[in-house]
C-alpha cells in the first residue's frame, strides 16, 4: 500500500533502492551519506532485500566493485560523500565510457582540507564532466523519486549512462521530511528489472571491458559519449513524464518555477537552499518586490535552451553558488559560467550575477536572501551588474542607508 | 551528424569481442626498454612466466618443450625474470644496439 513517512534523505534513498530490486550494493562509510548504507545493510540482513551486500576497502574498491558488476549486468547502488567522491575518481570516466549504468548517491560534504563536515557542492560538481547524469534533490521526498528516476534514464537502451543522485548533506540527507512511498507494484510498473545490451558479461560470447585503443580511435569514443548526452533530453523528459503519470507528482523535468508570474528579479539554485528561498520570496513578495526563483534539476546534462527560455523572462537572476571554481571564468563558481553560456546566445537576456554561498556547510539565512535581492534590485535599477561575484555575508559594506531595516531586508524595498 | 572513418570506429562501450589469439588492434611491443632473455638449458617449464606475464607473451610451444616468448606485445616489465624459479631469465638493454642508433617502430 502507498504510505506517507517520516524519513531523512539518506533513509529516503534507501527506500527507493530498496524498491528497484537493486541487486548489488558496495558500501564504505563516510558521514554523512552512510545512514544510506546503514539502512540497506540492515534492509539485506532483515531479508527485506536481496542483494548482493559488499563493503568495499575503500571509495575506490567501491567504484570498482560496482563497475564489476555493472559490467555483469547487475542492477547496482553505490554512495559516497566529499573526498570520498574525489578519492574514488579513477573510477568514473571508465563506468561511463564502458556505458554502464551505476547509479552512486552523493550527499554532499565539504571537500578536506581542513575537514568540514559542512554541505557544499564542490566534492560532486568537481565530477560532473566525466560523462555521468547529475542532478540535486531539495527534499527527501525528491531524493526519493530522483533515485527511481535516475535509474530509469540511465538504463534506457537509447541512453545506457550512469548517474550522480546527489543530496545536500545535512540538509536534505539528516532532517526528515515526509516522503510519499508508492506500492512496490507501482515501482515495478515504472522501473522493469533491467535488461542490458550484448556489452556485457555472456559466457556465449566472451568479451573485453576497458581494454586499449588506440589514440586516433580516442575521439570517437569521446563522440560517442557526447552523442548520448545530446539523445539524454528527450528520454530524459519521456521518463519523467512516465513517473508523474505513474506515482502521481508533478515534476518538471529541468527547471521548476516558483512565483515567476510576474517576476522581475530571480534567484537560480539548486539542491537543499531552494527551501529557504522559497521563504525569502515569499517574505519579499509580502514587502511588495516582485521576486521568484527557479530551481534547477539537472546539471548534467545541462538544460541550456530551457534556462535561456526561462531566464529571458526577468530582469535580473541572482545564480545562487555552492560550489567553488577557484580561478574559474567567473571567479566563483560553476554555475553562473553555464548559465551565461545558455543565455549568450538568446534575443533577450537578463542581467545575471553569482552568490558565493551556503559553502562548507554553512545556512543561508533569510536576511542574506534579502540581501542578495538588494544587489538584485540594484542591478535592475542601475541596468548593469556592478560585480560577477558576491560573497554573502562577507562583503565590505559602507553604513546601511537610511530606510534600511535591522533585519537586513534590502534599502530599496523599504523606498517601494 | 558525423562521418567517422571506418578504420576508427569504436565498438559500443569500447567493449570488444575476447581476443582468441592474439589483440590486432594494440602492438605494445614498442613501450619495452628492457627484453627478457631466456636460457632455454636452465628452463625447467616451472610455468611461473606463463601464468605471471600480464599479456600473455610467454606460452608453451606447440610440442610442448619450451616456452617461447612474444616480442609483439611484451612490455618489458620484467615480472618474470623475477618470478623464474631457475635464473634462466634474463633481461637484456633494448636500445643497445651494436651500431648506437635507437630504432622504434611506429609509436602506437
Amino acid at each position: 500500500m502507498a504510505k506517507e513517512l517520516t524519513l531523512s534523505g539518506c533513509a529516503a534513498a534507501a527506500q527507493a533502492v530498496k524498491m528497484a530490486r537493486v541487486d548489488v550494493i558496495c558500501s564504505y562509510p563516510i558521514r554523512p551519506y552512510t545512514a544510506a548504507m546503514m539502512e540497506l545493510a540492515k534492509m539485506v540482513n532483515e531479508g527485506e532485500l536481496d542483494a548482493e551486500f559488499i563493503h568495499g576497502e575503500g571509495e575506490h574498491a567501491q567504484l570498482s566493485v560496482v563497475y564489476g558488476a555493472s559490467a555483469a549486468g547487475a542492477r547496482v547502488f553505490t554512495g559516497s560523500a566529499g573526498v570520498g567522491v574525489t578519492y574514488a575518481f579513477e573510477n568514473y570516466s571508465p563506468i561511463s565510457g564502458g556505458r554502464l549504468p551505476v547509479q552512486m548517491m552523493i550527499a554532499d560534504r565539504a571537500l578536506d582540507p581542513p575537514g568540514d563536515f559542512g554541505s557544499e557542492h564542490t566534492d560532486a560538481m568537481s565530477a560532473r564532466d566525466q560523462g555521468w547524469i547529475m542532478g540535486w534533490a531539495e527534499t527527501p521526498q525528491e531524493a526519493f523519486d530522483n533515485h527511481l528516476i535516475n535509474y530509469r534514464i540511465g538504463e534506457d537502451a537509447r541512453v545506457m549512462l550512469p548517474q550522480f543522485v546527489c543530496q545536500d548533506g545535512y540538509f536534505v540527507s539528516h532532517i526528515p521530511g515526509k516522503v510519499k512511498i508508492p506500492d512496490q507494484a507501482q515501482v515495478d510498473e515504472f522501473l522493469p528489472p533491467y535488461r542490458p545490451g550484448r556489452h556485457v558479461l555472456d559466457p556465449k560470447q566472451p568479451c573485453s571491458h576497458g581494454p586499449q585503443i588506440r589514440p586516433d580511435q580516442g575521439a570517437i569514443m569521446d563522440l560517442q559519449r557526447a552523442q548520448a548526452f545530446l539523445d539524454l533530453p528527450p528520454v530524459i523528459e519521456e521518463v519523467i513524464d512516465a513517473y508523474n503519470r505513474i506515482m502521481g507528482r508533478s515534476y518538471s523535468p529541468w527547471l521548476e518555477e516558483f512565483m515567476t508570474d510576474d517576476a522581475e528579479i530571480v534567484f537560480f539554485l539548486m539542491g537543499a537552499h531552494t527551501a529557504t528561498a522559497r521563504h525569502a520570496v515569499r517574505h519579499l513578495r509580502e514587502r511588495g518586490v516582485k521576486a521568484g526563483l527557479v530551481k534547477l534539476r539537472f546539471v548534467r546534462p545541462w538544460p541550456s535552451e530551457q534556462v535561456a527560455r526561462s531566464l529571458a523572462k526577468f530582469k535580473a537572476v541572482g545564480v545562487i553558488e555552492t560550489s567553488t571554481s577557484y580561478g574559474g571564468s567567473m571567479r566563483g563558481g560553476n554555475l553562473l559560467a553555464e548559465v551565461r553560456a545558455s543565455i549568450y546566445d538568446a534575443p533577450k537576456r537578463p542581467l545575471t550575477t553569482s552568490f558565493m554561498a551556503g559553502l562548507g556547510g554553512d545556512v543561508i539565512p533569510l536576511q542574506e536572501f534579502y540581501w542578495m535581492a538588494g544587489k538584485l534590485l540594484a542591478a535592475v535599477k542601475a541596468g548593469r551588474v556592478e560585480k560577477a561575484v558576491y560573497w554573502a555575508g562577507l562583503e565590505h559594506e559602507d553604513a546601511p542607508a537610511a530606510g534600511a531595516r535591522s533585519d537586513g531586508a534590502p534599502v530599496a524595498v523599504a523606498v517601494h | 551528424m558525423f562521418d567517422i572513418p571506418k578504420d576508427r570506429t569504436v565498438p559500443f562501450g569500447c567493449v570488444t569481442p575476447a581476443p582468441l589469439e592474439e589483440q590486432p588492434m594494440m602492438i605494445t611491443g614498442n613501450w619495452r626498454e628492457y627484453r627478457p632473455v631466456i636460457d632455454q638449458e636452465k628452463c625447467n617449464l616451472c610455468m611461473n612466466c606463463v601464468a605471471f606475464c600480464p599479456d600473455a607473451c610467454w606460452q608453451v610451444d606447440a610440442a610442448d618443450e619450451e616456452v617461447v616468448w612474444n616480442a609483439k606485445y611484451c612490455k618489458g616489465c620484467l615480472v618474470c625474470v623475477t618470478e623464474c624459479s631457475t635464473e634462466a631469465l634474463s633481461k637484456a638493454y633494448e636500445l643497445d644496439f651494436p651500431d648506437g642508433v635507437v630504432r622504434l617502430e611506429k609509436p602506437f
